[in-house]
């Protein structure tokens, strides 16, 4: 019950913050025009960078070229739901801290990290990212072979473990924030984090395949969703990209908390 | 020329207060070459070929464009806009300083430091992949290499302060910056040896300089360019009318700047 009322308690204050924002960004038309060519241009450059490369071979990792469109499409779909949710906080973060203006984020009624995620929750960032994304998957999937209807409610359910998992990556390196004070390069490292989620998790042998499911998780993110669509769905590593989410926002959260202590809360 | 020689070495100090981020930057691009390295790894595991590449080539390739990019690609413009835009460029007018001199030292500093930490990094790499290596076989291809990465690293600084000037016209000059950055990038053979590229793609990325940037060092390094030395003079050329041509557009740019803020 009181799980039930805290959850539609941010669900309402998510809400007002999307409001708010929605009203900011409708006033600077121009830059939703440049945001959106920037992003369409930059999700054409990943296709022209598969492109070239099926040009040169039939499948990488046993992906042809139509399923690789879903996975690269995916990505570009789970960012724009992480800027509409939290993205674009983590990138403010180093300001706040640096600054000091991180004192009223811990002194709002609702938890630093909600509010963080909320504060900044934009449409407009990545709407380019998004629509281009979609516009890939329903590409790969009408190219695809044993393309399933059926298996599209699965596949949005793991796009959104995906989230969570982004999510926890994003808490865990951005915790460092207090004692770099500077997130610029903290950021880097999460784009990376998804820029290469977007090659097919069958790339990586032995050490890098542990490596990127259990240190750095960005084998699973695209891959599983993706996968689904594809027709190379795969029950045990659905339910370990389960697993390796519950994981890693148990411990993303952890870290987060524990790091809280380490703000010094510059100038105030 | 003593006053450029402790604008680089406040830089350096400040590059030594950020090491942490900087290390943390590294350790992304180390991320993303790795894995990159793997996709390599797995499409010649599969019998796949890419043109004249054999993997031990593909993988020095990547290995040398993460070196390349700590210490020749050159990330200023993200700076130089935010002081035309928010004007803290005014300081630069009454200062016995050139700006474009100011930023080339700032630039060369971060380079080297930068350039320093990489070297560490890819010698523990290329130590771990010795097997996966292509090496020169030439000591004259190694003299051609260094002089290429010098000559890229003077272009690549030039492109990116004429991306920086472009705040003197544009107020969304960073949207540009971002794709100009990007397509740089793309033409210099930092994402995939220009060679992969279909032919009419080839042409058009073999006339513009920025293959100069990556692909050129890489491929001199690789024994692949079949004129080196003639690749040089056509370097060192653009690097000098490029030049001129950014001290012309500057003296424009500052009769058009507004001293926003100021």
């Amino acid at each position: 019950m009181r799980v039930w009322r805290s959850l539609s308690r941010y669900l309402g204050l998510y809400r007002s913050f999307l409001a708010h924002n929605l009203k900011n960004e409708m006033i600077y038309r121009a830059n939703f025009s440049i945001a959106l060519g920037m992003d369409i241009f930059f999700m054409s450059m990943n296709v022209v960078f598969f492109a070239i490369l099926y040009t040169n071979v039939e499948t990488i990792g046993g992906w042809t070229y139509d399923q690789t469109l879903i996975l690269v499409g995916s990505v570009g779909f789970i960012r724009e739901i992480a800027y509409l949710t939290f993205r674009q906080g983590f990138l403010e973060l180093g300001d706040y801290v640096r600054t000091g203006r991180f004192d009223s984020m811990l002194t709002a009624p609702m938890a630093a990290n909600a509010h963080l995620a909320f504060r900044h929750v934009s449409l407009t960032e990545s709407l380019g990212e998004g629509l281009m994304g979609l516009l890939l998957v329903a590409y790969g999937f009408a190219h695809v072979h044993d393309a399933a209807w059926r298996n599209i409610p699965l596949y949005l359910f793991m796009l959104i473990n995906s989230l969570v998992i982004y999510y926890a990556f994003c808490l865990i390196v951005n915790s460092a924030v207090f004692w770099l004070v500077k997130s610029q390069e903290l950021n880097t490292l999460v784009y990376y984090f998804m820029d290469t989620a977007r090659y097919p998790r069958d790339i990586y042998r032995g050490f890098g395949k542990a490596f990127f499911t259990f240190v750095i998780p960005s084998s699973l993110v695209a891959t599983v969703p993706a996968g689904i669509l594809a027709g190379r769905m795969d029950g045990s590593l659905i339910v370990l990209a389960l697993g390796i989410a519950a994981a890693a926002l148990t411990a993303g959260l952890l870290i987060w908390n524990w790091s809280l202590h380490h703000y010094s809360s510059a100038s105030s | 020329m003593r006053k450029y020689w402790s604008i680089f070495w406040v830089n350096w100090q400040n590059a030594l207060q950020y090491r942490g981020p900087t290390l943390i930057y590294l350790l992304g691009n180390i991320l993303r070459v790795s894995v990159l390295i793997y996709l390599w790894n797995s499409i010649y595991q599969g019998q796949g070929h890419l043109a004249t590449y054999t993997l031990p080539d593909l993988i020095t390739y990547y290995l040398l464009q993460l070196v390349i990019n700590s210490l020749v690609l050159s990330y200023v413009s993200w700076e130089i806009v935010d002081q035309i835009r928010e004007g803290a460029f005014s300081n630069f007018l009454i200062r016995p300083i050139n700006y474009l001199h100011y930023w080339f030292m700032v630039n060369l500093s971060t380079k080297l430091f930068e350039g320093a930490l990489i070297l560490v990094v890819g010698g523990i790499l290329s130590f771990v992949l010795m097997d996966y290596l292509s090496a020169p076989t030439h000591v004259m291809s190694l003299v051609l290499f260094v002089l290429s990465l010098l000559l890229g690293g003077i272009l690549a600084f030039e492109f990116d302060f004429a991306i920086g000037l472009l705040a003197f016209w544009l107020v969304q000059a960073n949207a540009f910056k971002y794709m100009l950055q990007y397509m740089i990038f793309f033409f210099a053979g930092a994402l995939l040896p220009l060679d992969l590229f279909p032919k009419a793609f080839q042409t058009v990325a073999q006339a513009l300089p920025f293959r100069y940037l990556v692909f050129f060092p890489i491929q001199i390094f690789l024994e692949k360019e079949p004129d080196p030395e003639r690749g040089l003079a056509v370097a060192l050329i653009w690097g000098i009318v490029l030049y001129l041509f950014l001290q012309y557009v500057l003296r424009r740019g500052i009769r058009q700047y507004e001293a926003v803020g100021q």
